[in-house]
């Protein structure tokens, strides 16, 4: 890879509790390191509870690391120190976190709108933008029913387009889809790539699933058991546009998906 | 209810009316009292009081957990005073607001609003901290400040749980003014009782005790207006679609 690396995590490490008067507990990440290119789709796997939440987290400056180094483009993220965290730094790295976190009194278009309202950046142009991405993924019709009176599916759009919205630089995504039926799912990881396409961002995403890290990265780190470090690398050879409902048939599928397979353990 | 007018007329029958007014009686007496505008005079000073008291206790009441928020030795400090106004007696404070604030409506507008007071205060702290941090840190992820935070993801939150305190004061803001006027008053449906009580009239009583009753059922109903109106987002229960928050 040419281009440059915008985010760059260095012997990271974390774990709980280091705080007065109470007993560390064991490392949750430990000497974890890996740049993140401009432009890329990166993947990242590993088995549940292996401390993949807990690094987006870092990575999001919502939680501190105990050791180590993550910088973005020139900024470096303060080390145990929970007080000058920066949360989404200004606005450039979106999180489309596990669950929703819709807020349950806002209807689905003031929910997409609110980014754009807490950074005062409301106006026709982002106005429209939203439009287009409510009827990008399949909302249209549905702007104004409340979160509880979406599906599943609605809900986890509304929250992914939620960030596209406001086009940060770099969007971190946490299982987005783990907790929906396999339709439902591919129907949204084809809609993410259509739209990543547009734009090009560049992309953190975090499964536990070998096959959907296969079919959307263009690179895919496996994380090792707790603690996390990194336990391989893979670089996709499958070209893009892909097709997702067909990719385990690609010929180089299998292959790739049995050298990750062996080391996710 | 059909069986409870029953249950009331009979005991009136067995008691006789002297001890026990008959529903037909209390009724005529209340139809009558209102197209003299007598019982109506009395209702709304009592209705006013309540309002009043209500208002001044339980707006301040429902802000304070906010401006605490961020000042947690603050509410810290305030909590054991808190408790104490809480579990205090208000009937016992009473003379001491007469004695402050004389015999007028001020006594009784006093004894409603600390009534009200501390019953909103910890529903609206209760509010405060039942807050979603995942919510909180969404939003700061997304650019939110304290200001957007607190206008956008605390307040809508809390309020539930504010219209839950809202809801619970509410009658004994109509029960604090009534006792309120019991002790010294010469208007209110308080007033009524206490008159009626002192003429051996059962009959006045239970048309005082219905009226107020008729001001609990005015005051639960704009309860619900309003927060049916604030919290329109809700699922309402028994069409629940997702089961969600």
């Amino acid at each position: 890879m040419a281009t440059e690396a915008l985010l760059e995590v260095r012997g990271l490490s974390k774990r709980f509790g280091d705080r007065v008067g109470r007993d560390p507990s064991p490392w949750v990440i430990q000497d974890l390191s890996f740049v993140v290119n401009e432009g890329e789709f990166l993947t990242i796997i590993g088995p549940s509870g292996s401390g993949k939440t807990t690094l987006l987290n870092m990575l999001a400056q919502i939680d501190t690391a105990s050791g180590g180094e993550i910088r973005f483009q020139s900024q470096v993220a303060p080390i145990r120190d929970p007080k000058s965290l920066k949360p989404g730094l200004a606005c450039k790295i979106g999180y489309v976190t596990q669950e929703d976190n819709l807020l349950p009194w806002r209807t689905t278009l003031q929910n997409v709108l609110f980014p754009l309202t807490v950074q005062r950046r409301l106006n026709d142009e982002t106005r429209a933008r939203a439009q287009m991405l409510i009827h990008a993924v399949g909302l249209a019709g549905f702007e104004q029913h409340y979160p509880h009176e979406l599906s599943g599916g609605m809900r986890k759009r509304a929250s992914l387009i939620r960030t596209l919205v406001y086009d940060p630089p770099v969007i971190l995504m946490d299982e987005p889809f783990g907790a929906l039926d396999a339709q439902t799912r591919t129907q949204l990881q084809e809609d993410l790539l259509r739209l990543w396409n547009l734009g090009r961002k560049t992309i953190v995403f975090v499964t536990h699933d070998i096959a959907e890290a296969i079919a959307l990265g263009d690179r895919t780190l496996v994380l090792s058991r707790s603690p996390a470090s990194i336990a391989g690398e893979h670089c996709n050879p499958i070209p893009r546009p892909r097709d997702i409902r067909g990719i385990m048939i690609h010929p180089e599928f299998g292959a790739l998906y049995h050298r990750i397979r062996v080391q996710v353990q | 209810m059909v069986v409870m007018l029953a249950i009331w007329q009979g005991l009136s029958a067995a008691f006789g009316t002297y001890w026990i007014g008959s529903p037909w009686g209390v009724a005529a007496r209340l139809a009558s009292g209102v197209v003299s505008g007598e019982t109506l005079r009395h209702a709304s000073y009592t209705l006013l009081e309540a309002t009043a008291g209500f208002l001044i206790g339980g707006l301040p009441a429902a802000a304070l957990p906010f401006a605490l928020r961020r000042l947690p030795i603050v509410t810290a400090i305030l909590d054991p005073f808190m408790v104490a106004g809480y579990g205090a007696p208000k009937l016992a404070l009473a003379p001491l607001f007469i004695l402050w604030f004389g015999i007028g409506i001020e006594s009784k507008i006093a004894l409603v609003a600390i009534t009200v007071f501390f019953i909103v205060y910890f529903s609206a702290l209760a509010g405060v901290r039942a807050l979603d941090s995942r919510l909180v840190q969404m939003a700061q992820v997304m650019g939110a400040d304290e200001r957007d935070l607190a206008r956008h993801i605390v307040f809508p939150g809390a309020v539930p749980y504010i219209f839950a305190g809202f809801r619970i004061a509410m009658p004994y803001s109509i029960g604090g003014a009534v006792i309120a006027e019991l002790i010294s008053a010469n208007r209110g449906l308080g007033y009524l009782v206490q008159l009626g009580a002192m003429n051996f009239d059962t009959t006045a009583v239970f048309v005082a005790l219905a009226a107020t009753i008729c001001i609990v059922f005015l005051g639960n109903w704009s309860v619900n207006a309003v927060e049916r109106r604030l919290l329109r987002w809700r699922p309402r229960p028994g069409l629940d679609v997702q089961g969600g928050s």
